[in-house]
């Protein structure tokens, strides 16, 4: 008897555990607002947000929390509202995990998830401004970055 | 020898079908290239046993394992970067200059500009006027040097002194946005109460 009510006590836990975290999920999207503009576009690429693919054309807003994918022939560049330069190479996919811009209110940060493939970054205002608050993160790695241009490659999966 | 030849031609063969072991292992791969004005900034790798600095442009570090400390940067041929990174690189969009930034360093513990400075803020406030901007952000900060409450208010004074000057110069107030952060965040890193010039500025942002 024990047993089941701690099973029921862990499932309705785990239930809990599942509506919080879609509401965490869902929240920051639902602020929806452009972090990036898309500027360059070659072949096929995509943007994936909340389910849903929208095909990459220039002037097509970037939100945080979306995912961009290339083709194999594809290629795609960004301009970030903080003038950070990001593009992608072909068969490539990362996500925009955190881009926060808020010069009244000194709030800087940006996180992108680097999922496989080849990107080119160039810092912007925010890595001037804010040093430390600028993350790329690989399966192996985590990225400091520093005011700079690098470029990264991910074999992924 | 027969037997040798055929072990190499076997081996051969066993890399092309399985496109052999050190293709195989998953690797990142990062490597710091000059700003377009020629600057070089830092790259910091870390995985979950270490991390390294890369602040050698075309210097880069192979990551294979995250349960293993990166290795030290090493010089990456520039074909490579090319063949590797060509159609990211030319992906990239042109440098857009919506914003302005200029960095202005004052004296040790004052609310006094550098000489070099002085003349750069006559700069901010032309660019100001050409650019008619109405979004002007004045960030005051100092090194790591004293207090921190005393730095907080050494850094709000001295980006008042900027905005001041600029109003004093007929640019609207309303059109300024000030903040301070003390030695929170230095440009430089430093350890505590190190003095360090480049750490004692405002920031003017000109959108």
């Amino acid at each position: 008897m024990k047993r089941v009510c701690l099973k029921i006590v862990s499932i309705s836990k785990a239930i809990i555990f599942l509506l919080v975290s879609t509401v965490a999920v869902v929240s920051p999207a639902d602020a929806s607002t452009s972090v990036a503009i898309v500027k360059k576009v070659s072949g096929s690429a995509a943007i994936v947000r909340q389910g849903q693919t929208i095909r990459a054309t220039h002037g097509l807003e970037v939100w945080e929390s979306d995912m961009l994918r290339t083709g194999r022939n594809g290629s795609i560049g960004i301009l970030f509202n903080d003038d950070t330069l990001l593009s992608m190479g072909p068969g490539s996919v990362l996500v925009i995990d955190e881009f926060v811009f808020a010069p009244k209110q000194g709030k800087f940060s940006i996180v992108i998830k680097m999922v496989k493939g080849t990107a080119a970054y160039l810092s912007g205002l925010i890595s001037k401004l804010s040093p430390d608050s600028t993350y790329i993160k690989t399966p192996t790695a985590s990225i400091g970055i520093r005011g700079t241009k690098f470029v990264i490659k991910v074999e992924g999966e | 020898m027969k037997r040798w030849s055929s072990l190499v031609v076997g081996w051969i063969v066993f890399c092309f079908l399985t496109g052999c072991a050190t293709h195989r292992t998953k690797r990142d791969l990062i490597v710091l290239l000059p700003d377009p004005d020629g600057k070089v900034g830092a790259i910091t790798v870390t995985t979950n046993a270490d991390s390294q600095v890369i602040d050698k442009p075309g210097y880069g570090i192979v990551v294979e394992d995250p349960n293993k400390a990166p290795a030290a940067p090493k010089p990456i041929h520039e074909n490579e970067i090319k063949e590797v990174f060509g159609q990211a690189l030319s992906a990239q969009p042109d440098l857009s200059n919506r914003f302005l930034l200029f960095i202005l360093y004052f004296e040790n513990d004052t609310t006094k500009l550098t000489p070099e400075s002085k003349a750069l803020l006559s700069e901010v406030l032309k660019n100001i006027k050409s650019r008619k901007s109405n979004e002007v952000y004045i960030v005051g900060h100092t090194d790591l040097v004293g207090r921190e409450a005393y730095n907080i208010d050494l850094s709000s004074k001295r980006a008042r002194h900027v905005r001041d000057w600029l109003i004093s110069n007929s640019i609207t107030p309303g059109a300024l946005f000030v903040s301070y952060y003390g030695k929170s965040r230095p440009l430089v890193s430093t350890k505590d109460e190190v003095p360090e010039p480049r750490n004692r500025r405002v920031e003017v942002i000109v959108r």
